[in-house]
């Protein structure tokens, strides 16, 4: 495939430097996921990982204070959220915020309808729906219960699941969705992400998998590898990066880096 | 026709003794066509009671501006009447599509009753119901059934305690009367409508009663619905027999200009089951007291309700469950907003008395406010004398959850779309124990409306 050769494809972040309460976090972030490929972030706790994700999503209370970021040459720090959404960003958030009284249904449709128009026919939308839960292996009365409310970690995650497979973005950003899960939820989101990687309308999309622990990867292998520490990605790579983390973590890493700032 | 009140008689409504003279010659005359339910000495007791109590309410907060002593009632026509109509004008609403400025006598009805401001509606095409049900006027009803309706009728709400109440005992001009006998199980239900139009603007004090008979079932459904600047202000009485189940929902979407004030009660029997449903949308001043007496074993009462304050209006709703002896249970769930300048007091009492060992009651109200300006009171009272029993309180005053908000837009959510989604959704729980699909999407309606209303005023 040709497209990684059109240089404003992707999801990409240029010297992107981002404040919360007056606080530097991200220190210059530059990044480009191509579409179709996976990568993966990881860092030790703190390091800014999340505030990436947040920065991208467009959250208010994260404060740009230089770079760019964009999506497919669409300049992404002058959308509010929802147009960042419409535009093919997908973010799975590390802790997604219960809606009470709006259930799943409503939620999908109405989601759908906002960032595809134009193909809401309500008996396909429902084959959709359905086939989605079933990949996710998902107990249709999921359907009926009010978003996030009163869902246990793994529900919760299998919902971020549900609905990046029925938004189908341009490009998603897993914050941190194996927290909290175990290997059951884990395969199962593996299995999700998978599905969609192999499915027409997702094999284009662009992931960033953001993570603490490699071992996601097992169930979404990664393209290309960063490192992230103190606001600054220090090191990128292939699949073996992730590798040599889970065998030595972080420290070895944030040495190396060290070692090349002075 | 010459019978006709109204074409005789105009009446100056005012609050005082004066006017009341003139009334009780009005419907002495007037015997059988008149609306009047209620004898002249209790009239005058009445009126002499609501000179004498305070105003209404509890301490008033900061932000509670409404006044009840500074009423004012010029420019409001009394009258008591009954007019027949070759059809009820209210049609059915198109199918699936609720229609919330006209709300209708739905085509499924067990039987309707329909009041434009005092007046009776009554159709030559006589309603079809439920024949198993009695459903007349409420000053027809004295003359048919004096028994069953003295046993309700003024001994469940206590005019003698409430100050409007009183108000509504001495100037009542109109009413209902639905009895459903023993055993009878209904599916639809009963409706009564009351209805104001532009034309002129009346005070209307319609006391209504409602009979369910041992092991009987039905629903009620009361709505007010027009335009103008009403004063309304009535009773309901209710009386649940033995093993009975009622559920009495009221739908109140008078015009916005309007003042509107219920005291509703009901006496709830043995191992009954009471059910109020509230949704106060309509009027600018808008009183409402929801009361259940649990004085026999194994009585239980819910009650459910929402209002939502858009532009300048006031809600204040007092609820009250009170256990006279045990077990008895009451559960009571209370969700409210406002924007825009809108302000609301929410009172709920629970009383459990010495003898209600065994008790269980549970009391949930929660506010949203939606604007800097919006304003709404919180004011739980558990009274509790007896041991060995069950209370749960709980309540929140909170704005909108910026998490939600946040979390919609970045599934491509508009922040407006996604504000009437969590707000709507803040009110499910209150909805979704009204009765009937049909109604729980109109009152869903409403509320996007009121929604519509409130973003256009606030840009």
């Amino acid at each position: 495939m040709s497209k990684a050769g059109n240089p404003s494809r992707g999801l990409i972040a240029r010297d992107l430097r981002v404040a919360v309460e007056n606080k530097e976090i991200l220190k210059g972030i530059d990044l480009t996921v191509e579409p179709g490929r996976v990568h993966a972030l990881m860092g030790p706790n703190g390091s800014g990982k999340s505030t990436l994700a947040f920065t991208l999503a467009g959250h208010p209370g994260y404060q740009v204070l230089g770079g760019s970021a964009s999506l497919d040459g669409e300049d992404l720090l002058e959308l509010a959220p929802d147009k960042r959404a419409k535009a093919g960003l997908f973010l799975s958030f590390q802790y997604p915020a219960a809606i009470p009284g709006v259930s799943v249904a409503n939620f999908l449709r109405t989601a759908r309808m906002a960032v595809r128009p134009e193909d809401l026919n309500p008996a396909k939308f429902r084959k959709l729906v359905f086939d989605k839960l079933d990949t996710l292996d998902m107990d249709p009365a999921f359907l009926g219960r009010y978003v996030n409310d009163g869902f246990s970690g793994g529900e919760k995650k299998r919902l971020e699941m549900l609905q990046m497979a029925i938004l189908a973005p341009k490009y998603a950003v897993l914050d941190e969705t194996d927290s909290g899960l175990d290997v059951d939820a884990l395969q199962s989101v593996g299995r999700s992400v998978n599905a969609l990687r192999e499915s027409e309308e997702g094999k284009d999309i662009g992931f960033l998998v953001i993570t603490h622990y490699p071992r996601i990867l097992r169930y979404v292998p990664a393209d290309v590898v960063h490192v992230m520490i103190d606001g600054r990605i220090v090191k990128s790579g292939g699949p073996e990066l992730a590798e040599e983390i889970e065998r030595d973590g972080y420290d070895g890493v944030r040495d190396e880096a060290a070692a090349a700032r002075v | 026709m010459s019978s006709s009140i109204t074409e005789s008689l105009a009446l100056e409504f005012a609050p005082d003794a004066r006017t009341l003279d003139t009334i009780v010659s009005v419907l002495a005359q007037h015997g059988a066509h008149a609306g009047g339910a209620v004898a002249e000495a209790t009239r005058r007791e009445a009126l002499a009671r609501y000179e004498e109590l305070p105003a209404p309410g509890l301490r008033p907060s900061r932000g509670w501006k409404h006044d009840y002593a500074k009423l004012r009632y010029d420019g409001l026509r009394w009258t008591s009447d009954r007019r027949t109509v070759p059809t009820i004008p209210f049609g059915a609403a198109p199918q699936g599509e609720p229609d919330v400025d006209r709300p209708a006598l739905q085509t499924e009805n067990a039987g309707g009753l329909v009041h434009v401001g005092a007046t009776l509606l009554e159709a030559q095409d006589a309603a079809r119901g439920d024949a198993r049900v009695t459903l007349l006027s409420l000053a027809d009803a004295q003359r048919e059934h004096p028994e069953i309706v003295a046993a309700v009728h003024g001994a469940v709400v206590d005019w003698r305690t409430d100050k409007f109440a009183a108000l509504a005992t001495a100037f009542q001009n109109c009413g209902a009367f639905v009895y459903v006998p023993d055993g009878v199980q209904l599916e639809a239900p009963i409706q009564l409508l009351f209805a104001n139009t532009e034309a002129e603007d009346e005070a209307v004090f319609p006391h209504v009663v409602v009979v369910v008979g041992k092991g009987a079932r039905a629903t009620v459904l009361e709505r007010h619905a027009g335009e103008g600047e009403h004063f309304i202000c009535g009773l309901v009485e209710v009386h649940v027999g033995e093993g009975a189940e009622l559920d009495y929902a009221v739908v109140q979407q008078a015009g916005e200009s309007s003042r509107v004030m219920f005291s509703r009660g009901a006496r709830v029997a043995q191992d009954a089951q009471m059910r109020w449903h509230l949704a106060d949308l309509g009027g600018t001043l808008v009183r409402t007291v929801l009361d259940a007496h649990l004085g026999e074993r194994g009585a239980r009462a819910e009650a459910s309700a929402l209002f939502f304050n858009t532009g300048m209006q006031h809600v204040d709703l007092t609820s009250g469950a009170d256990h006279a002896v045990g077990p008895t249970e009451s559960d009571t769930v209370v969700r409210s907003a406002a924007t825009g300048r809108g302000q609301g007091r929410y009172v709920g009492n629970i009383v459990i008395r010495p003898r209600a060992h065994g008790s269980d009651a549970s009391l949930r109200d929660d506010a949203l406010l939606l604007s800097k300006r919006a304003h709404i009171d919180s004011i739980p009272a558990l009274e509790i004398a007896a041991n060995d029993v069950k209370a749960f309180h709980g309540a929140t005053v909170g704005s909108l959850d910026e998490d939600a908000l946040f979390y919609a837009g970045s599934r491509g959510i508009a922040r407006n779309q996604a504000l009437r989604m969590i707000t709507l959704g803040f009110f499910e729980p209150v909805i979704a124990r009204f009765p009937g699909e049909a109604l729980r999407d109109e009152i869903r309606t409403a509320l996007d409306h009121k929604i519509d209303e409130a973003t256009e005023i606030d840009g």
